[in-house]
């Protein structure tokens, strides 16, 4: 009993030593300490879809594009790349004398290796909707959805080793925003086919083609990665080591930030938003991401189903008071949907744009009036929305002005996340507090969503939208194309089937020290552009 | 003594059967699944995930499935980690959370012990006012405004310890051990000098001193033994809570162990690893508390003969 209990202790203290020995040597100015908030999914970058791992991806792993601070699209593994007549074939041409980091040759079909296990339904992998639904590569969707398995029908193909071709179904000027690491890394075929998934995770065993090398993982602590040698300009990454950091509370994130544990932080807390940009705002750094969100209504709703009423509660919302005075998150109020993401895009607003927002309300006043409410007979409604406090804090100031200016009563329906993505499909809610993350920063992906064929979950039935997204989805080049979306856009806000919010940013705290950190929609940030003063 | 603890095996068995059985169940209940969250991929797509990790399959073969999986040690693949099996999972983030949860139990006895045992020996002195205080303030202030405090007061202005991670070795473990340890010095301290007082008062002892026997023997042979009994029954479940990971204290201190796994697990609806995780806490649970009935029985014939 006694031999056992000190068998016990030595196994304790035997972990405690690990941990003291597991003390990052290169924890001083030669690394990168990076916050990724809560822990990532998957290194896998086939499989990883969500963001906190995708910033690890995008310095382990280089796409035919790359994206520089501001977000452009500048040249990574291919050095050009050139369209058809029609838009609808691209052909990439690989630099000379790319390698992996183990050293083999990095050859044009590593890529379409890629793009054929994110297709592959073994993989599980949910990332093939870009192929088949954010451009339709020939072939893409016949086999995620496994009608077939001859990999020879993908419209990805290496003619050459240094050359990439991609065949679509129609014509795609954004095909460029997804040729990056997040979409379409590339595989190193014989070290999967030897160790599996291991590849992505064990440093013994990882093989990639970024910038830096994976050197350590530790669920839910961190990712070590190191400068890649081989990488085809190793010369001008000037950060040794870039560490990423778990840090699932916001608060406690922004702690070791202060006390020099981290240098770039995920977030900040909502709280200290506010103190932090007025005494350190050379430190704060808050802008718009690819990620809009709406408040949907619910058209099979008796009133609801009334435009005039959905009008006039879309115009009651003062949305900068709202975003500026009540949320204080950061967030760009915004009177239209798609737009704010591409400079380049002649956004449609909702019509009422023009006016102010006093005469806004007089007028929603007037419409709700219209619709046969009034003072004793008023609209009664729900907001469902997540718990998260901003959101809490955004639908408390949505249903305050619905209030005060049309005497309208809506409560909160505040639940778990699973429960409102669920509760979406049930057709059980009156007002959604709904949000969007586009693919990449554009219109098209915003767009192509609201599309009743693509998602029926809101009831609207609009064929003069759906052609008008046809009509843009045949122009190969990007303006002519821009003038078809905004028409359609124009459509969708007519109908008032949502009210526009606000553009949610990106918060982030950045030492002094560390330059090329700058605002990027699309939110890559390769530390190969970073350094450290 | 062996039928004892067989007797309290079988029915930590059970037990644990019950537990896991109605954790999997009302789990199932709650609305949402692991791969609800994504509206854009083709419903063929989305079956083929679901059907990879047989949620496809009626509830009853689910069930059949995990308890295969439990026989053979193998809790299956996790459906948010998508890199790791929750065997994995469970493996890497157990040693944190054990190293964390037994400093703070050693220090929280050591301590709470002796602090009882000053204030009950000298009742009314200043000992036993500072030990009361600390009793106090240890159970009434919350760990979540403890941890923060201690961060601002001990890494932002002394620079001592790190805010948070593991990263420094050694010096990572100070803060979250002593903020775990602070409330259950606290109420082993007072449960020490309560039980203390009253055993002083039990006739065993009074006839033990009339038999002459010293102070110190009295205390060590006849006092210590009975009054010690209430802070085992206590020690054995906290110790059993306390090793498998505190959420609030992983989380505050961005420990990367178990307990954070198992909140984040639930909020994903990652059946796999909140049944792993389930299996695991109620496990070790049950160990502790036979262990303590045990380490009791030894203590104290009264419960020995219990039949």
């Amino acid at each position: 009993m006694i031999g056992h209990g000190k068998a016990w202790t030595r196994w304790l203290g035997g972990a405690a030593m690990a941990l003291a020995l597991a003390a990052n040597p290169a924890h001083a100015d030669d690394t990168l300490d990076r916050g990724v908030g809560s822990e990532w999914s998957s290194l896998d970058p086939q499989v990883n879809f969500d963001a906190s791992a995708g910033s690890i991806l995008a310095d382990a792993y280089e796409g035919l594009v790359t994206f520089d601070p501001t977000g452009k699209i500048i040249p990574g593994a291919a050095e050009s790349w050139e369209a058809s007549a029609d838009g609808k074939t691209y052909t990439f041409r690989l630099r000379e004398g790319l390698k992996w980091s183990n050293g083999d040759p990095l050859v044009a079909q590593d890529f379409v290796n890629g793009a054929l296990r994110t297709l592959n339904p073994d993989t599980i992998s949910e990332k093939g909707y870009y192929f088949y639904s954010t451009i339709q590569v020939k072939g893409a969707s016949a086999l995620a959805n496994a009608e077939t398995t001859d990999t020879s029908v993908l419209g990805i193909t290496a003619p050459d080793a240094r050359t990439v071709v991609v065949e679509m179904e129609t014509p795609a000027p954004h095909i460029l925003d997804i040729m990056g690491y997040f979409q379409l890394a590339p595989l190193h075929s014989p070290s999967f086919d030897a160790s599996g998934a291991a590849v992505f995770i064990d440093p013994a065993k990882v093989v990639s083609n970024g910038a830096y090398v994976i050197r350590e993982v530790v669920p839910q602590s961190h990712v070590l990665l190191e400068r890649n040698p081989n990488y085809w300009d190793a010369a001008n990454v000037k950060i040794p080591f870039v560490k990423y950091h778990v840090t699932e509370d916001v608060g406690t994130e922004l702690k070791r930030y202060q006390a020099g544990e981290i240098d770039i932080t995920y977030d900040i807390p909502l709280a200290d938003l506010e103190r932090l940009t007025a005494e350190t705002p050379d430190e704060v750094m808050v802008f718009g991401s690819t990620y809009v969100i709406y408040y949907s209504f619910n058209l099979s709703h008796p009133d609801l189903a009334n435009p005039d009423l959905r009008r006039a509660l879309s115009l009651a919302l003062d949305r900068e008071v709202l975003e500026g005075k009540i949320v204080k998150a950061g967030g760009v109020p915004t009177l239209s949907y798609a737009g704010g993401f591409d400079p380049d895009y002649p956004a449609p607003q909702i019509a009422e744009a023009s006016i102010t927002q006093p005469e806004r309300e007089a007028l929603a006043q007037e419409l709700y009036a219209k619709a046969g409410f009034s003072p004793d007979n008023p609209l009664k409604l729900s907001i469902a929305t997540t718990v998260a406090e901003v959101n809490i804090r955004r639908a408390q100031g949505a249903a305050l002005m619905w209030k005060k200016v049309l005497g309208a009563e809506v409560e909160l329906n505040s639940m778990e996340r699973k429960a409102w993505l669920d509760l979406f499909y049930t057709d059980d809610w009156t007002i959604f507090a709904d949000n969007l993350v586009g693919d990449f920063a554009g219109p098209e992906t915003f767009l192509s969503y609201m599309r009743p064929s693509a998602e029926a979950g809101y009831g609207w039935e609009s064929t003069a939208f759906e052609a008008a997204m046809d009509e843009a989805a045949q122009v190969p080049d990007k303006a002519g194309r821009y003038v078809g979306l905004a028409k359609a856009e124009r459509l969708l806000l007519d109908d008032y089937i949502f009210a526009p919010m606000a553009i949610e940013p990106y918060r982030h705290l950045v030492k002094p020290n560390v330059k090329g950190f700058e605002p990027s929609a699309a939110g890559y940030h390769n530390s190969q552009f970073m350094t450290l003063e | 003594m062996l039928r004892f603890i067989g007797k309290r095996l079988w029915h930590g068995g059970l037990t644990l059967a019950a537990l896991v059985t109605l954790t999997f169940f009302i789990l199932r209940l709650a609305p949402g699944g692991p791969f609800s969250r994504n509206r854009k991929i083709s419903p063929e797509v989305q079956a083929n995930i679901e059907a990879a990790f047989h949620l496809d399959e009626p509830l009853w073969m689910q069930f059949g499935r995990f308890v295969w999986g439990v026989v053979r040690f193998d809790l299956g693949p996790s459906t948010r980690h998508r890199d790791y099996s929750v065997n994995d999972l469970i493996a890497s983030g157990l040693p944190y959370s054990l190293t964390i949860g037994f400093w703070a139990v050693v220090i929280a006895s050591v301590v709470g012990v002796a602090l009882g045992l000053a204030g009950a020996l000298r009742r009314n002195s200043a000992t036993d006012h500072i030990a009361g205080t600390i009793g106090v303030v240890g159970i009434a202030i919350p760990i979540f405004v403890i941890g923060p405090l201690f961060q601002a007061f001990f890494s932002l202005r002394l620079g001592w310890f790190p805010v948070g991670g593991m990263n420094d070795g050694m010096r990572s473990l100070v803060l979250p051990v002593i903020v775990l340890a602070l409330p259950n010095i606290a109420y082993i301290s007072r449960l020490t000098r309560t039980s203390m007082i009253e055993t002083l008062r039990e006739n065993h002892v009074r006839t033990a001193r009339a038999k002459g026997i010293g102070a110190r023997r009295v205390l060590t042979s006849h006092v210590l033994t009975g009054a010690l009994l209430p802070v085992i029954a206590y020690l054995g479940p906290a110790t059993a809570a306390i090793i498998t990971g505190s959420v609030l204290i992983e989380t505050m201190f961005a420990v990367p162990g178990i307990g954070r796994h198992f909140v984040d697990a639930a909020l994903n609806r990652d059946y796999p690893l909140v049944m792993g995780i389930t299996l695991l806490y109620g496990g070790i649970l049950i160990v502790f508390n036979i262990g303590t009935d045990v380490v009791r029985a030894i203590l104290d014939p009264r419960i020995r003969n219990e039949r």
